[in-house]
């Protein structure tokens, strides 16, 4: 997908070559435009964003700038990866199985909307879809929680009273970890007087993820 | 007459080409490529028996990479057109729809039959989800029914989003060509009525 930028050549080349091919837009009056921009730019960008933004996660500090560039890359992958590693688990001698993976999607998208729309009927300061963004983002933690469980489950194959301990830690260390990144995002975007009413159901939110990867995984 | 000429100018320039020419092969295919295929995978798996957890899976990787790319890459290629969703400071989005202003469009120009792939894979591939949603929801899958309701809501943004580029942008030319035939027309009169015998070329340019 090579999309050459072109060069007007109106004007004598001289100086930075590179300095006159981005100031293209600029003489043909478009201020502020990514119409022309080169494909690997755009692809570049925007891994960059993601990839900045688990970043944030891991080591959560605030960002007002990175919190305003939202993308729901990183939620639909964890999605998939959490749906993916729950749904494949079936108690044989219970005969409950595992939630189902429309389930799991549905839990997280639905959920990740209810939390926002609850945030924004609170009338915090925060779009839509930034909060959708953060909250999906903030799984990361309790994704990388599951999967530890996950390979500790095939390392030991029967069930021992370690086993259970060693997934309810990995479990509250990540729940701990979600929760504490969400808030460090999302506390400032609600009013003062009524934070509660706002983080009392993120850590709902969470607590049912954390729940399906205690249990499930 | 001479307004009439100058205004058939004006309409021409901005007109897609009608070259049947493709110089984004590459756009084109990958324009199309992912929601075929999510279409394809899914009128497939709902005919055999692969697994719903693999199918739903591809069909979803599909369309989200077709989101992205039709959002980003191919509507800008192909017919100049972009949306996007903008965060002011306070927490209020806004969306903006934009589209290439007259003078790049005479640089980068739209050819008609690079929009007619553009527009016809931007609207077919809902309307076919469209189909497939009812035969979902009568059929009782309701399984098969999350992944319809997912292709719609990710072709259907971009429908929207492009859609509403293409009026906006229509709109802005349609001002531009009524001020600027306003001002053309202002201009013989006033020029018939200083000096009856006024060139008309001075009035085109």
């Amino acid at each position: 997908m090579a999309d050459f930028q072109e060069v007007s050549y109106n004007s004598p080349i001289e100086g930075e070559i590179s300095e006159n091919a981005g100031n293209a837009h600029e003489e043909d009056g478009e201020e502020l435009t990514t119409l022309d921009e080169p494909v690997k730019d755009t692809v570049l960008r925007d891994l960059k964003a993601v990839a900045q933004k688990f970043s944030h996660i891991v080591y959560p500090r605030k960002n007002s700038v990175l919190l305003r560039d939202w993308d729901l890359w990183g939620p639909l992958i964890l999605c998939v990866i959490m749906a993916f590693l729950l749904q494949g688990v079936k108690d044989e001698k219970t005969g409950g199985g595992g939630p189902q993976f429309a389930q799991v999607f549905v839990v997280v998208w639905v959920g990740a909307g209810i939390v926002t729309l609850n945030s924004q009927l609170l009338g915090g300061h925060i779009s839509f879809f930034q909060s959708v963004c953060v909250l999906g983002y903030c799984m990361f933690p309790l994704v990388v929680a599951m999967v530890f469980c996950w390979t500790v489950v095939k390392l030991i194959s029967h069930q021992t009273a370690i086993l259970v301990v060693l997934r309810l830690i990995f479990t509250s260390v990540g729940y701990g970890w979600s929760i504490f990144a969400s808030l460090t995002f999302l506390g400032d975007s609600q009013p003062v007087g009524r934070k509660a009413l706002a983080v009392y159901p993120i850590c709902l939110f969470y607590f049912i993820l954390a729940w399906m990867v205690a249990t499930y995984s | 007459m001479d307004t009439d000429d100058t205004v058939l100018e004006f309409g021409s320039e901005h007109q897609p080409k009608m070259k049947k020419t493709i110089i984004h092969p590459i756009a084109c295919f990958f324009h199309l490529i992912f929601r075929v295929s999510a279409l394809v995978v899914y009128i497939f798996c709902g005919w055999s028996d692969a697994g719903f957890v693999t199918s739903f899976i591809i069909i979803l990787l599909l369309l989200s990479a077709d989101f992205w790319t039709v959002k980003n890459v191919t509507g800008r290629l192909l017919v100049g057109l972009r949306w996007w969703n903008k965060v002011a400071e306070g927490g209020e989005s806004a969306w903006v729809f934009e589209s290439r202003k007259p003078a790049s469009l005479k640089k980068h120009p739209v050819y008609k039959a690079e929009s007619m792939i553009f527009w016809l894979g931007l609207i077919l591939p809902p309307v076919l989800w469209f189909l497939m949603l009812f035969s979902a929801l009568f059929g009782f899958n309701f399984h098969w029914l999350a992944v319809v309701v997912v292709a719609l809501i990710l072709n259907g943004a971009n429908l929207f989003g492009y859609v509403r580029c293409k009026f906006k942008s229509r709109g802005q030319i349609g001002s531009l060509a009524t001020k600027y035939i306003g001002a053309q027309l202002f201009k013989s009169m006033q020029s018939s009525e200083g000096s009856e015998g006024a060139k008309p070329s001075s009035t085109t340019f």
